[in-house]
């Protein structure tokens, strides 16, 4: 039993795709349900698309989150001399980060679809979705800050 | 009457157009401006240390973010004040 036995890649890259992979598909429910919204709204008052595209713009920030870990990851997965100890860390840093994307761009889109209907009746309601969205998106934040601590944990130690 | 409409409905598509440059703009930075940052932060500022880049690319993602909603509630601000100077004028 070594401690960088051939097959440790598979859980880095394992890593690499959970990150990219489930940060999208949040982003990609949170521009769905905020551009649903967002087309009810443009047959009412067209002149507020414009600002009422903000929770699609963090939307993509948060696929942004997941493309970033993925890019950090996979360059730190060898070939060779790759602890099966780094590949279980990147694996659970690309799932913190996936999985936390997730989470947030479920948020931004039910959010951003319920406060862009409202803001059509009341334009005061802008404020309180800005301040409700940033706080939606801190979560995909925290989940990159968790990814790259645990990054630098697996390439710090160097064992074979 | 209708000579008003005609300028307005000119003005408007213009300034749709503006606004959907400007859309794409920032689409694209929002897709560049953090890879580019993270390469070019790895390779010339930080010495090769890959956490200090990713950081730098999240915080050009967010000041892509912040300019974004700046730019459109200045959009707002332009758009609801030049309608008043219009009618102004016309008194």
């Amino acid at each position: 039993m070594s401690i960088c036995p051939p097959y440790a890649p598979f859980f880095g890259f394992a890593g690499v795709a959970s990150a990219m992979v489930l940060s999208t598909v949040g982003a990609a429910f949170g521009t769905a349900k905020a551009g649903i919204g967002i087309a009810g709204l443009g047959t009412f008052k067209p002149e507020l698309i414009m600002k009422s595209l903000i929770p699609v713009v963090m939307s993509g920030i948060i696929a942004v989150y997941g493309l970033v870990v993925s890019v950090l990851i996979s360059g730190s997965v060898l070939p060779d001399h790759y602890s099966l100890f780094a590949g279980f860390t990147h694996l659970g840093a690309g799932l913190a980060c996936g999985c936390t994307g997730l989470a947030a761009g479920y948020a931004i889109g039910l959010v951003g679809d319920s406060c862009v209907r409202a803001y059509v009746q009341e334009q005061k309601v802008f404020v309180g979705m800005v301040l409700i969205l940033i706080f939606a998106e801190v979560l995909g934040l925290y989940g990159l800050i968790v990814a790259l601590i645990m990054n630098t944990k697996a390439i710090s130690v160097d064992v074979c | 009457m209708s000579e008003q409409v005609a300028v307005n409905k000119v003005a408007a598509d213009a300034a749709s157009t503006a606004q959907l440059v400007k859309l794409l703009l920032f689409s694209l930075s929002l897709g560049i401006v953090p890879i580019a940052s993270y390469f070019g932060s790895l390779e010339y500022v930080w010495n090769g240390n890959a956490t200090y880049a990713a950081l730098t690319a999240v915080v050009g993602a967010n000041i892509v973010l912040v300019g974004y909603i700046i730019s459109s509630v200045l959009d707002d601000k332009r758009e609801t004040s030049s309608p008043t100077k219009e009618t102004k004028k016309t008194q």
